[in-house]
């Protein structure tokens, strides 16, 4: 059981990673329109 | 100070400026993908390695596809981590048969991350803990890519620096196997032959019994040991295969060894500053950010070595020798612990020759700093060069302000997005410190919490209990001021990456592993995402010729603003907490007051 914490919390750990390098990209787009 | 003490500094700083020229040089060739003399011994493995990952030597990936290769890459190498970790008690290679009992879950979460993150804390004691295995893949793997992670991302910045009107920046694949083809490997093949001639075993035999002079029974750890060490230290990743890391006479033998690894840690480090100028096209702009660095890490060093030389002064009223020798080996004495203080915490390095716990409040006050800083003191690899270029945005902007023109650096406009990412960079990890130590100081956790705080190690599998409950301070050795500075140093150690052990904390507990865990990973990736992110940016820009209004960024006044900036930013950001710890205790000192 606790090994499906510790796996699923890393797993979401990449997962907003990932969110988060698109909300940058996203910033950097509106940036670059302005 | 004494004359041993200034000339091991400057003798290994000048050996640094002779490394820093051919190394940078070869490595800029590497990356720029020109052909080099290791090409005809690595140039099949690489492209069979290029063939088995399925990416082409010219691929150019925009930032965003380069992030998530990073990402991906480090999420499924950290899982692999924890289930080799979990499953080493059915693994070979184990003949002291390691297990869960010592491997808990938590644990396992955390030495995957820190090892992934390239932090290397250890919340254990590797003797035993650690299966042969699991140190040779689980956490090898690591001390390998995690350093050619780190690189790679340095020359993704640089080449968006370089880079004119371009979509891409680079392959993260390509670099991160030419970085451990041909800068780590070479070096790490000679380096562990060296270790290995100073007496650092290399074997797989299972732990020897001796009875010592006085007929005592004593139990002798064996091991790959040369083979990891290197790495180690060349990747300024830190883990020890020992407990005691490099004040272990089997990691590092002799005052040779203890020299010989200063320079691992910091040879790549250096020559990536010639690196970058190489690749941007003006070797004195890689110069002038070596300055900088150099000039923190002089000071540093002799502010370290001084104080440890220096002592407590209430004992030298009493007639006795002041300087301060607890916590240190004494095959190395006060130079060779304060320099390897000064060095593997200026780099991203966790490895420790001495106690920084048992150092006078400013000796270890010297590291502390050299970690808030984000290890730009040279750094680790790839860390120290693209921290120290996010303070160089900083300062061009700061400059740009200060004369009204639009700051630019190395032919490119800085503008508000590469600001926002940078500062967004410097705030996530003040905040992650920051916090993490806030909580840590005051949190008291339920008796029936899954996040105990007291986890009375080794456990239940050692004759003790497996867990109580508490405050997260009773896990310290020490009250009050130093007590305090033992929680910062962890997860200022943790969010930056080092791994180096202030010691005095016992931190193999469910909360400690849970919270520095994410300390870590928090510190590696949200800050390198931003880095990248300013690399994208960079690389879509037009060059902007220089005029005579440009502000010149390779010359000194360049070399003291950024100095400026960095001290500045370190120092309002972590001064409060400082003050707090080593700085109310250097004071209690002089005063004579003990806790």
């Amino acid at each position: 059981m606790q090994d499906l914490f510790y796996v699923t919390a890393t797993v979401a750990f990449f997962a907003l990673s990932i969110l988060y390098t698109n909300w940058l990209e996203k910033l950097r787009k509106g940036a670059q329109d302005e | 100070m004494t004359t041993n003490g200034t000339l091991q500094i400057l003798v290994f700083f000048a050996v640094l400026v002779i490394l820093a020229k051919p190394l940078g040089t070869y490595m800029a060739k590497v990356f720029l993908g020109e052909r080099t003399f290791l090409h005809p011994v690595f140039g099949w493995l690489e492209r069979l390695t290029y063939k088995m990952l399925g990416v082409k030597e010219d691929d150019d990936q925009p930032w965003t596809q380069y992030a998530l290769s990073l990402l991906v890459f480090s999420g499924v190498t950290m899982l692999f981590t924890y289930a080799v970790l979990r499953l080493q008690g059915m693994l070979p290679l184990n003949p002291q048969h390691f297990d869960t009992k010592q491997m808990t879950s938590h644990l396992a979460f955390n030495t995957a991350a820190s090892f992934t993150t390239n932090t290397n804390w250890q919340s254990y004691i590797p003797e035993v803990t650690m299966s042969y295995l699991s140190n040779m893949v689980a956490l090898a793997i690591h001390n390998w890519c995690s350093a050619a992670v780190g690189i790679a991302v340095a020359v993704a910045l640089v080449r968006g620096f370089a880079r004119r009107s371009a979509n891409g920046i680079g392959s993260f694949w390509v670099d991160v196997v030419r970085c451990t083809l041909y800068v780590l490997l070479p070096i790490a093949f000679v380096g562990a032959l060296i270790y290995v001639s100073q007496g650092v075993p290399q074997n797989f035999l299972p732990y020897q019994a001796a009875t010592t002079i006085e007929g005592g029974k004593q139990t002798i750890a064996m091991g790959p040991v040369a083979s990891q060490e290197i790495i180690k230290q060349l990747g300024t990743n830190g883990g020890g295969f020992f407990n005691a890391n490099s004040a272990h006479p089997f990691e590092n033998p002799t005052p040779f060894t203890n020299f010989f690894t200063l320079v691992l840690i910091w040879s790549i480090p250096a020559a990536m500053t010639y690196m970058f100028g190489k690749i941007v096209g003006n070797v004195r702009q890689g110069w002038a950010i070596f300055g900088a660095m150099s000039v923190m890490f002089l000071v540093g060093a002799f502010i370290c070595n001084y104080s440890e030389q220096s002592g407590n002064p209430h004992f030298t009223q009493l007639g006795v020798q002041a300087a301060n020798m607890e916590g240190k080996e004494v095959r190395f004495g006060i130079p060779s612990s304060t320099l390897f203080a000064t060095v593997p915490t200026g780099a991203s390095c966790g490895a420790v020759n001495s106690l920084h716990d048992s150092y006078t409040p400013i000796g270890g006050m010297v590291p502390l700093f050299n970690m808030m800083t984000s290890e730009v003191i040279f750094g680790g690899v790839g860390a120290g060069l693209y921290g120290m270029l996010l303070y160089a945005i900083l300062a061009v902007f700061i400059a740009g302000l200060m004369v009204g023109r639009t700051p630019e650096y190395l032919g490119k406009k800085i503008e508000r997005f590469e600001v926002q990412m940078a500062m967004l960079a410097m705030i996530i990890f003040a905040g992650i410190v920051l916090v993490f130590t806030a909580l840590a100081a005051n949190l008291n956790l339920p008796k029936d919490g899954s996040l105990a705080a007291v986890n009375t190690y080794p456990g239940s599998a050692y004759g003790g209990s497996d867990t109580t409950y508490g405050p997260t301070t009773a896990n310290l050795n020490n009250n009050g001021a130093h007590g305090f500075s033992e929680i910062l140093y962890a997860y200022t150690e943790g969010a930056a990456n080092n791994g180096s052990a202030f010691a005095g904390i016992t931190a193999n507990t469910p909360y400690y592993n849970f919270t520095l865990g994410f300390d870590m990973l928090l510190g590696r990736f949200l800050m390198l995402l931003p880095m990248l992110a300013i690399a994208g940016s960079l690389a879509r820009k037009k060059w902007v010729p220089v005029t005579a209004g440009t502000f010149q960024t390779d010359n000194g006044t360049f070399v003291v603003l950024l100095i400026g900036v960095v001290i500045i930013i370190g120092a309002l950001t972590f001064i409060p907490a400082l003050a707090l710890g080593p700085i109310v205790e250097h004071f209690q000192m002089l005063k004579g007051v003990t806790q």
